[in-house]
């Protein structure tokens, strides 16, 4: 028995807990998805255009999830994206960071970065002890191994069977890319209640751990050069509190022009949406 | 590399052409034939298969022998005797009614729990 069954059991600092738990979920599925479509009608291929696009729509579905569970607290959805500032959002910079131009390999090895530690996290609020949460893990699991297999796939091609440039591409962009996955277990706002409260029944450093004793031998295994973690130069923005790269400001300056633009009062929902 | 993929909607049921993908390898097929092909249609199994390995009779030779009149495999020219007069006729008729409707019966329910 999960020891919130929903809002009403409350209080304030459990509700702040849980609150930036959720931000922090939605928040990385969001930004994510919103690089991934960076690639529409621009991947190497028609298939491996469309196979992204789907990992793109389960993550956003995802931030679905999450973004409906704080409107149950009593937000409005201008105000969880289009009206945020750009400096509340609290997604680790990993997901975040522009895509270099025409580099497959940066995408798909940032999806398999990002996808292990999902899993992982996943597993981490089965057991939460709020019940919407819980209710709503089975569907992100069942999505995120395809993502897994599908970067792992590319990454065999890539680094392991690929030539020379494929090879030097993963490799740039596992030397760009780690210090800014680390961010994905750095804390933020009460993480301490989080744990408290029960709605996350791992801490963040075990995550971390847990996440490196995967993607570090499986990325050896393809010849590539694992930067030592605890030698890394830590990156100064991790996200979490809010602080970003310049990338994220331009990101956010363009997927809410339109709303912007057009001046919308609320966000237009699809036919159908929310019935 | 052109793969051929086939779809199977349920357990059964014949894997029927749908389309195909472009993929340098089995795998790689498959997880794309997964996407386009399978994830959000109804889909109980995809194979795909290297179009170069797919052999074809052309419609020319598709041709062969044209169609012929099959037609005397149905005998028709019993169906309107009255064969009330046999008893044993009757009841046979009667039990192939019966076994008919069984088994339209069975199948139905069979759809129904499906």
């Amino acid at each position: 028995m999960s020891q919130f069954s929903g809002p009403s059991d409350l209080g304030d600092e459990e509700r702040d807990a849980l609150e930036a738990l959720l931000f922090r979920m939605a928040d990385d599925e969001y930004v994510a998805a919103e690089r991934y479509i960076e690639w529409q009608i621009y991947a190497p291929t028609l298939e491996s255009d469309l196979a992204l696009a789907n990992v793109a729509q389960d993550e956003y579905g995802h931030a679905r999830l999450w973004y409906d569970l704080l409107q149950d607290l009593g937000y409005e959805e201008e105000e969880l994206i289009w009206e945020r500032p750009p400096e509340e959002w609290t997604h680790a910079t990993l997901v975040e960071l522009e895509t270099e131009s025409g580099d497959w390999a940066d995408t798909m090895l940032r999806t398999y970065l990002y996808d292990t530690a999902e899993q992982l996290r996943m597993e981490a609020i089965v057991d939460s002890s709020y019940a919407p949460v819980c209710d709503r893990v089975g569907k992100v699991l069942a999505e995120e191994s395809y993502h897994r297999e599908h970067a792992q796939n590319w990454l065999d091609r890539l680094a392991d069977e690929g030539d020379e440039e494929s090879f030097a591409r993963v490799q740039a962009a596992l030397d760009r890319l780690f210090p800014h996955a680390l961010t994905l277990f750095a804390p933020g706002p009460h993480e301490e209640d989080i744990l408290e409260f029960g709605f996350r029944t791992e801490t963040l450093s075990d995550l971390r751990t847990e996440w490196l004793e995967i993607v570090v031998p499986y990325l050896e295994s393809l010849g590539l050069d694992v930067p030592e973690p605890d030698e890394v130069e830590p990156v100064r923005t991790t996200g979490r509190n809010g602080d970003h790269t310049d990338d994220w400001f331009d990101l956010y300056e363009d997927f809410t022009a339109t709303y912007r633009q057009l001046d919308f009062d609320k966000p237009t929902t699809l036919r159908g949406e929310g019935a | 590399m052109i793969w051929e993929v086939f779809r199977q909607e349920k357990p059964g049921k014949y894997h029927q052409h749908c389309g195909n993908v472009h993929a340098p390898d089995r795998d790689m097929a498959l997880m794309f034939a997964q996407i386009q092909h399978g994830r959000r249609m109804q889909t109980n199994s995809l194979w795909v298969v290297p179009r170069d390995e797919i052999g074809e009779v052309d419609t020319e030779d598709a041709k062969f022998g044209g169609t012929t009149d099959k037609a005397y495999r149905w005998a028709m020219t019993y169906n309107n005797v009255d064969a009330s007069f046999a008893a044993e006729v009757e009841e046979s008729e009667d039990e192939q009614r019966e076994a008919a409707k069984k088994r339209e019966a069975a199948k139905k329910q069979e759809e129904a729990q499906s």
